[in-house]
């Protein structure tokens, strides 16, 4: 429980159709640095929590991971920007923390289910989108364990955001009209470079100057760190061009963040590393549909080759910034989540 | 869930007991609720109240009634003797230095932090493995001549008692001002004021079955505090504001009456702590009791468990019925260690497995025989975690 609004309505549509339930607020790093003499407890969001469970009359937990968190979560985050890539940390957080570090600890509480305010479903082992297109979560959920999704409650999954915040109203919980968390929780303000510095030396390659080139090779100037860029980022480039200019390739060994035109950005294919299935694996031939980022459509794409890690796909009809460290998600017509991995 | 519900957290707080609730209800209701400053008989009735319960306060720790100054709390009572002689000493010729032992509660180390924070500076005094206040140390601090020095009396997270006569009697010695937290001492040990050169003394209701937000400062004669909130002249100036009635006198009860029942009180939780303690090495051989070679007051159990995660533990022993602490409560949900167990110089490991139990009025056997027989599957649990998420 986040303290957000749609995990304070999961809680609540369990606690109504009876299962006996603890609730539970990740403890994942700590805000407290600043502010000495004051335990991170008293910060807002476990409170909201801990004010729903006892809304809920359900008992409450603060479960410190920490450490885990740091370790999958944070630690990747930096490394991945530091090959140039962009990650998506939430997607690190369901495989890695929530749906198995704290499932170890649902297990020795002896759960039979772990519940999560996601819009996603988990239907009889299978995991399919949310019922809301505006609020559907389940690109982010394609690293957990299979075996994991049969143990899966999503009670908000089948809801739309007005539906949950009705569900909210009516229950009268605090985090009702709490606004919609948008930012990357670890990354206050969505400064993520500051993150960065803080994990990085100084000198690391990806906080420090770097040319900007053409597709052509040609150096038009420098840029500050090609942590700070991003596939199709249009902000921070020279202006002075006539058509508009894109982030269409980062190079991390040579430092470069590759400037070019809209087509630079299309790509005919996709790579995925670090592949789970989340059904049975789909093979050279198969047709699926692959979204390569949140919000966006999943396209036709024929799978070409796999192996147990990795496989490569050839899309129906090319798609732009197609960027290494954001999920490629592979679903089926009826949204079934087939499985997915990491774009390289 | 379970039926029956164990409580073993009597150090952070307790229910209020019956005879109390009796003594405090007339002046909540519309019999004796006077403003004791009014001159009128509704005020005089209420002030008679509060005089009796100041003077019951003053016998039980043998002090004289005017230095028993009401507070909210243990809290304010911690902060306005450090605040208040720290920011004393800007008119006398001493340093503004408030000097604190490394195990005080937070309202002590953080009254020091305000001190600091308001011109004047802070000194920690440390303690050794034992917990037992650094008498060397001490000395060194005094030379500084400190303000105020404060050190409490019995430990909240280990019961372990500091030699209090021996430090306030070298405080004395080199007249320094001396503060004594004993909020965990009252009604436990044999703990009084008398013939001691203790300048200021805390006490907190809600640790011996009065309600929480009452407390109070014992001032003694000829101690000089810097009032920290600003008022009418209510208790000297000292402490103004309208007095909680109810509360002090619902004090006044309490103490008389855990002062009165110490000395049997003190043998029947002794009694059972050791039940307790003996019953869990046997299940767990590698336990540790923190402050295990110090003298340690009768109603607190702080047991280091290795391999094992305090904020695991206490859940299970929460879904399991029983109410634990790994110490202060007021840290629970933070993931740092105990500031009193490192100050200790206990390992980490060793101190991010702490549950603390502690016992008072109302536990019974039963009560400790059955937390001793769930503790060990919370142990082995909390263990089977830690092994899967720790490496």
């Amino acid at each position: 429980m986040s303290g957000g609004v749609d995990s304070s309505v999961a809680a609540a549509a369990l606690v109504e159709q009876g299962y006996d339930v603890i609730g539970a607020t990740m403890k994942l790093f700590c805000y407290g640095e600043s502010v000495p003499d004051r335990p991170c407890c008293s910060l807002d969001s476990i409170n909201d929590a801990r004010t729903v469970c006892q809304t809920l009359g359900i008992p409450h937990y603060v479960i410190n991971l920490e450490d885990r968190f740091s370790r999958h979560v944070i630690r990747d985050f930096v490394e991945q920007y530091s090959q140039g890539r962009t990650p998506i940390p939430c997607v690190r957080c369901n495989s890695f923390t929530k749906f198995r570090d704290l499932l170890t600890h649902a297990d020795a509480l002896e759960c039979d289910f772990l519940a999560t305010g996601h819009y996603a479903v988990a239907r009889e082992g299978r995991l399919y989108r949310g019922a809301d297109p505006a609020k559907d979560q389940s690109y982010f959920l394609w690293g957990i364990d299979r075996g994991v999704v049969a143990r899966m409650l999503t009670p908000v999954g089948t809801l739309t955001k007005a539906e949950t915040r009705a569900h909210a109203r009516r229950l009268g919980l605090v985090t009702a009209e709490k606004p919609e968390s948008v930012e990357i929780c670890f990354v206050p303000d969505g400064d993520y470079v500051t993150v960065l510095e803080q994990h990085l030396p100084a000198d690391a390659p990806a906080l420090t100057p770097g040319p900007l080139v053409t597709t052509s090779g040609a150096v038009i100037g420098q840029h500050e760190g090609f942590a700070r860029f991003t596939i199709g980022q249009r902000k921070g480039l020279p202006g002075g061009s006539s058509e508009p200019r894109y982030v269409v390739q980062i190079r991390p060994e040579s430092r470069e963040v590759v400037i070019g035109g809209l087509d630079d950005l299309l790509g005919h294919g996709v790579r995925l590393e670090q592949v789970n299935w989340l059904a049975d694996p789909l093979g050279p031939g198969d047709a699926c549909l692959v979204q390569v980022r949140h919000r966006a459509p999943a396209v036709p794409a024929t799978i070409l080759d796999r192996d147990s890690t990795s496989l490569t796909l050839a899309l129906a009809s090319p798609i732009r910034a197609i960027t290494p460290g954001q999920s490629g998600v592979l679903f089926a017509e009826d949204g079934q989540v087939h499985g997915g991995g990491v774009i390289c | 869930m379970p039926t029956a519900r164990v409580y073993l957290d009597h150090a952070a707080t307790t229910p209020v007991r019956p005879e109390v609730l009796e003594a405090m209800l007339p002046y909540l209701g519309a019999e004796r609720f006077g403003n004791p400053s009014s001159a009128h008989w509704f005020g005089r009735d209420a002030r008679a109240g509060l005089e009796q319960a100041r003077g019951e306060v003053a016998l039980a720790l043998e002090v004289e009634p005017p230095e028993v100054v009401f507070t909210s709390g243990g809290t304010e009572a911690d902060n306005l003797a450090i605040l208040g002689a720290g920011l004393a000493a800007r008119t006398s010729l001493r340093p503004m230095l408030a000097a604190v032992a490394t195990t005080e509660h937070k309202a002590v180390l953080a009254g020091a932090h305000a001190v600091h924070a308001l011109g004047g500076q802070e000194r920690t005094i440390p303690v050794g493995r034992g917990g037992l206040l650094e008498l060397d140390a001490l000395e060194n601090v005094l030379d500084h001549r400190p303000a105020v020095v404060s050190v409490m009396w019995v430990n909240n997270e280990t019961g372990v008692i500091q030699p209090i006569a021996e430090v306030a009697s070298r405080c004395a010695d080199r007249k320094v001002l001396f503060h004594t937290d004993m909020v965990q001492a009252l009604g436990k040990i044999r703990a009084t004021l008398a013939g001691l050169p203790i300048g200021l003394a805390t006490i907190s209701g809600h640790k011996l079955g009065a309600p929480k937000g009452i407390g109070a400062l014992i001032v003694r004669k000829g101690v000089v505090l810097e009032p920290i909130i600003h008022g009418g002249g209510q208790q000297l100036g000292i402490r103004p504001g309208t007095e909680n009635i109810a509360g002090a006198v619902a004090l006044g009860r309490a103490v008389t009456l855990a002062v009165a029942e110490q000395a049997a009180e003190g043998q029947r939780l002794e009694r059972l702590r050791n039940r307790l303690a003996e019953r869990l090495r046997a299940a767990i051989p590698d336990l540790v009791v923190a402050g295990e070679d110090a003298p340690r007051a009768p109603h607190v159990l702080n047991l280091l468990v290795p391999g094992a995660d305090s904020g695991t533990m206490l859940m299970h022993l929460d879904v399991a019925g029983v109410a634990a602490s790994s110490g202060s409560a007021c840290t629970t949900g933070a993931v740092e260690p105990s500031h009193v167990l490192v100050a200790m110089g206990l390992r980490r490991d060793l101190a991010l497995g702490a549950i603390r139990f502690s016992l008072g009025k109302e536990t019974t056997e039963a009560d400790v025989d059955r937390a001793a027989g769930v503790l060990p599957e919370v142990v082995a649990r909390s263990r089977r975690v830690s092994e899967v998420l720790g490496g």
